[in-house]
């Protein structure tokens, strides 16, 4: 093995998981993909003009995934200090830092976009559906509630959102450079943090089964939300129908794996 | 090359070996690029050292031919997962739950 270097599937899970959690894994992840990036995309990105329906429907949706990064954040930060362990801690460290990039680049998209009061302008805009979706999250925050909080922030919210990034950069490839590069940005970031939600469950499902029927009412009580939501931002990007049930088809498939029906 | 020490229990033949190079996936610390590589959809052949992370759909590859009931890591995702084979004989990886 020495002669083709170290197999990094040989570590042991422990000496894994504690890299994998820690601040330097990300700082040495990020590096890769964010180190040339202004606000999100390279400064000669070009900057692609929209007729002013394409612009209005993207305004709507960024508000949208605006306030889906400003729930990630509250939430990720509010659970540190519930968090079980010192790994899980510091990667929630980074996943807030993550969350707060990914509000302040779409916020920055927006003002780009010629909103001059973005604030607001989430406020009027972003669905009614993820502002309730928000009120749940941070109760389960509140109440220290972790497989709970975990559930719907990492699976749920992340799974649809990495699932919704990933249809609408494939749209914008062509017709919104600057946009599509902030996204697969985003993408990468995601990974990590739909990582986390279904290893973190997966394992105290597999402990205690009567947690997969306790996280299957948070999943009866959120889904309607959630999936409403995502619908109304697919429309506004103009996606194809069968994209978005590809959509809902990955979220889907990360409750499945965990047994949550 | 050929490792004898680790044989393929299905075939009793030794697991096949493979250099890994750098496919340009850059959401790992530089180091662990080579073993992960984009997925490129449903009609992209994974080689006998690579299978797919079912969380996050990265290729993971190893330096050695995979067996079902081997442990790999996805980085990107930071998921363990075990590899099995699937219904339809493909080798597929789910995740560890101890």
């Amino acid at each position: 093995m020495e002669e083709h270097g170290p197999n990094l599937h040989d570590l042991d899970p422990e000496t894994f998981c504690d890299y994998v959690h820690s601040f330097q894994f990300w700082f040495d992840a990020v590096q890769g993909y964010l180190e040339d990036r202004s606000y999100g995309h390279r400064s000669d990105t070009p900057t692609k003009e929209l007729d002013e329906k394409s612009r209005d429907n993207l305004i709507t949706v960024l508000c949208n995934y605006c306030v889906g990064e400003t729930m990630a954040l509250e939430g990720a930060g509010g659970l540190i200090r519930v968090a079980p362990n010192r790994a899980t801690k510091i990667f929630l460290s980074t996943q807030a830092v993550d969350e707060g990039r990914h509000l302040e680049i779409l916020e920055r998209r927006l003002t780009e976009l010629g909103v001059p009061r973005v604030g607001e302008e989430i406020e009027r805009r972003a669905s009614p559906k993820l502002f309730e979706f928000h009120r749940h999250l941070l109760a389960y925050v509140d109440a220290g509630d972790w497989n709970k909080a975990i559930f719907a922030q990492n699976v749920i919210l992340e799974s649809m959102e990495f699932a919704s990034f990933y249809t609408h950069s494939v749209h914008t490839l062509e017709t919104d450079p600057k946009t599509h590069e902030l996204l697969v940005g985003i993408i990468k970031d995601e990974r990590r943090h739909i990582g986390f939600g279904q290893n973190e469950l997966a394992r105290r499902i597999a402990a205690d089964a009567s947690l997969a029927r306790e996280l299957a009412q948070v999943r009866k009580d959120l889904d309607p939300l959630v999936f409403h939501a995502f619908d109304e931002v697919m429309e506004k990007t103009g996606a194809p129908r069968d994209r978005r049930t590809d959509t809902g088809r990955a979220y889907l498939q990360a409750v499945e794996r965990l047994g949550i029906e | 090359m050929k490792d004898l020490a680790l044989k393929n229990d299905e075939t009793a033949a030794p697991r096949a070996r493979f250099e890994l190079d750098d496919r340009g996936f850059d959401e790992v610390p530089k180091k662990y690029r080579k073993f992960y590589r984009r997925w490129d959809g449903p009609d992209d052949t994974l080689a006998p050292n690579e299978v797919l992370c079912p969380v996050c759909k990265i290729v993971i590859r190893s330096h050695r031919e995979l067996l079902p009931g081997d442990r790999v890591y996805c980085m990107a995702c930071m998921s363990r997962l075990t590899v099995v084979r699937g219904k339809a004989g493909r080798l597929e990886a789910v995740l560890e739950l101890g």
